[in-house]
């Protein structure tokens, strides 16, 4: 069967495809088999890639990594899963029977908990290298929807702290008590449907049984599952948008050149393609010596970061103990009482946010807590509508025409990183400022 | 690339009538599942708010009024501040108008004599809050810190059965609301 090359008018870039969903009611051999190409559960991973997507230095893999640790803590989260009892009698207790008594169940609590606390860092710094590189810009590949895969990362990143959120009150010590106490009261600052949402998150007014398994659950399969999820659509849209936009500047020449013909093993198990064992002669648009493939340089450069990743994690946890504070005490609240660290920044601003403008007053809790992260969010995720430059900018580290927005968007994260450290290092009992040098004050821990 | 197996589009299977059987079926069938899977949601949803509040009740005996000394006793179970000045009593909420924290209340070296919405009020303690910082005088009003309003003050009574001080904690009160127990 010899095939005429003439590609359709509709057909789009190599490794592109212009359609965001597959068919399922194929009207033709052609559409069944585009069916398969394009399902994301049979297409995760390129046959080929693109020299530069391999860069260490482009990248540094931190999508990766991020993958990685989530996927370290779906694993180190089983055993846990076994030994975990979500109810307020028993959550302290079994917590601490797991970091004292279980055999390596201090060592699996702190991979957990590392692997968890580096995942919000790596997420962190994915977005920031993402933005810096303008690698949510379409380039020159035809079809691309890079923007909508940066909106799939900003929203994944909330889901990453929502996970951290809900993960670290389940030992119900002094520290998940009054986190709850505090990130609920700021869902319920929220003008009129404030306290409904508050009740309907901890299941009634006060913080007690029903509040716990609300999280655990989230904590254990909704925010998880959502999350994997939309890491295979990630994925997938990153090889639909023509792989990392670093790589847009080396995809082809429009000079047609002629690929060896080649047993298209899709279509015949499909069993779609009419004849014996349909051979598929195929034009390519790539460059000779552009990509390489996947397996094996791909895959080889996966299981290093993978590994590695792994390695990092396991040796730390050998070496961080997880702490655990006194058991929840709804009278007593701790002096200071923090968030964790990349929480703190929040904390930071909920607290410099009260703004009174006569007699009318707006808490910092709606101010600093809802509609600051709001605007920011909401920032970055339309972000890729407002850039201007052009398509050459993508996938560039610090290119010139981007040079004011990356100043911006770096002065927002080194404010976040201040506000951090603020919070981390300089804040003592009621939240006072001390320096590092300076000694807190020795109070009673109870009154 | 492509092969020239391509058939016409539309050869395969001819498009539906508008108003077939068929099609009218099919949209029926898509309408049904898609409202048994609205009602489902929603009645999910609908189970996760709570009819029943198994919360601690807002009204509490608080004890015997001789049990409270003069000045101030904090009842961590309600997280209540109870005041009392010879036979007058008032409650203040240690419940930070902020977030949602606890504040600690911290003696005055010296007591302070001051006037609260046009009545006396000996002022022994203030209060802050140890999770951002707000500090409170020794009435309840907001002074420094995040904290948007005055720490809120509750009805208190006296048990007709027993003589056992008694406070709402639904039931909030001016600053100038004072219990005299004979």
């Amino acid at each position: 069967m010899s095939a005429k090359t003439e590609p359709p008018a509709s057909s789009s870039a190599p490794g592109v495809h212009p359609k965001p969903f597959w068919s399922f009611r194929p009207r033709s051999d052609r559409e069944a088999g585009d069916a398969v190409v394009s399902n994301f559960l049979l297409h995760w991973f390129p046959a080929k890639t693109y020299k530069p997507s391999l860069d260490w230095s482009y990248s540094f893999w931190l999508g990766t990594a991020s993958a990685a640790l989530f996927f370290l803590l779906v694993l180190s989260g089983l055993p846990l899963l076994l030994l975990y009892v979500p109810s307020v009698e028993r959550a302290y207790g079994s917590v601490k029977d797991i970091e004292f008594v279980v055999t390596f169940g201090s060592w699996i609590r702190a991979v957990h908990r590392i692997a968890a606390h580096l995942m919000v860092a790596a997420v962190f710094l994915h977005l920031v290298r993402v933005f810096l590189t303008g690698a949510y810009k379409n380039g020159t590949g035809r079809g691309q929807r890079r923007e909508w895969n940066w909106v799939l990362g900003v929203v994944m990143i909330v889901l990453t702290l929502f996970l951290s959120f809900t993960g670290y009150l389940l030992p119900w010590d002094q520290l998940a008590y009054w986190a709850v106490t505090v990130g609920t009261n700021i869902a319920s600052s929220v003008p009129f449907v404030g306290p409904q949402m508050r009740e309907l998150l901890i299941g009634g007014r006060t913080i007690d049984q029903a509040t716990l398994i609300r999280f655990y659950v989230l904590h254990v399969i909704f925010l998880p599952a959502g999350l994997g999820a939309l890491l295979a659509y990630h994925m997938w849209r990153i090889r639909k948008d023509g792989g990392l936009a670093k790589a847009d500047r080396w995809t082809p020449t429009q000079e047609k050149t002629e690929a060896s013909p080649a047993k298209s093993k899709t279509y015949s198990l499909l069993g779609v393609a009419r004849g014996q064992a349909p051979a598929i002669r195929a034009v390519t648009l790539e460059a000779r010596d552009t990509t390489v493939n996947s397996v094996n340089d791909l895959v080889r450069r996966i299981s290093i970061v993978v590994l590695g990743t792994f390695a990092v994690v396991s040796i730390l946890a050998c070496f961080i103990p997880s702490p655990l504070e006194e058991p929840a005490n709804p009278m007593i609240t701790p002096n200071p009482a923090k968030a964790p660290w990349y929480f703190l920044w929040l904390q930071e601003i909920v607290t410099d946010t009260t703004l009174k403008i006569g007699s009318f007053t707006i808490n910092g809790a709606f101010l600093g807590g809802v509609i600051l992260p709001t605007l920011l969010l909401g920032l970055l995720t339309v972000w890729p509508w407002l850039d201007r430059s052009p398509a050459g900018a993508a996938g560039v580290w610090f290119h010139a025409s981007r040079k004011r927005q990356n100043l911006v968007f770096l002065l927002v994260v080194l404010l976040v990183l201040a506000f951090t450290i603020v919070g981390t290092f300089l804040r003592g009992p009621y939240w006072n400022f001390y320096w590092p040098w300076e000694a807190w004050p020795e109070l009673p821990t109870r009154i | 690339m492509t092969t020239k197996t391509d058939p016409p589009a539309g050869a395969a299977a001819p498009p539906a009538e508008p108003n077939s059987r068929r099609d009218f079926l099919m949209k029926a069938g898509l309408g049904a599942g898609v409202v048994a899977l609205v009602g489902q949601a929603g009645a999910s949803l609908r189970s996760l708010v709570p009819n029943v509040s198994y919360d601690a009740p807002t009204t509490v005996k608080l004890g015997a009024p001789t049990d409270f000394p003069d000045g101030m006793k904090f009842l961590p179970d309600e997280r209540l501040f109870v005041f009392r000045e010879g036979k007058t009593f008032h409650a203040i909420s240690a419940v930070c108008t902020h977030l949602g924290c606890t504040v600690r209340a911290e003696a005055l070296s010296k007591v302070e004599e001051a006037n609260v919405e046009g009545k006396p009020l000996r002022l022994t303690h203030r209060f802050q809050c140890p999770c951002h910082g707000s500090k409170y005088s020794g009435d309840g009003t907001n002074e420094t810190g995040p904290a948007p309003k005055p720490l809120a003050w509750y009805q208190l009574s006296v048990a007709a059965d027993d003589g056992q001080l008694v406070v709402d904690l639904a039931q909030e009160v001016g600053h100038d609301f004072r219990l005299t127990v004979a």
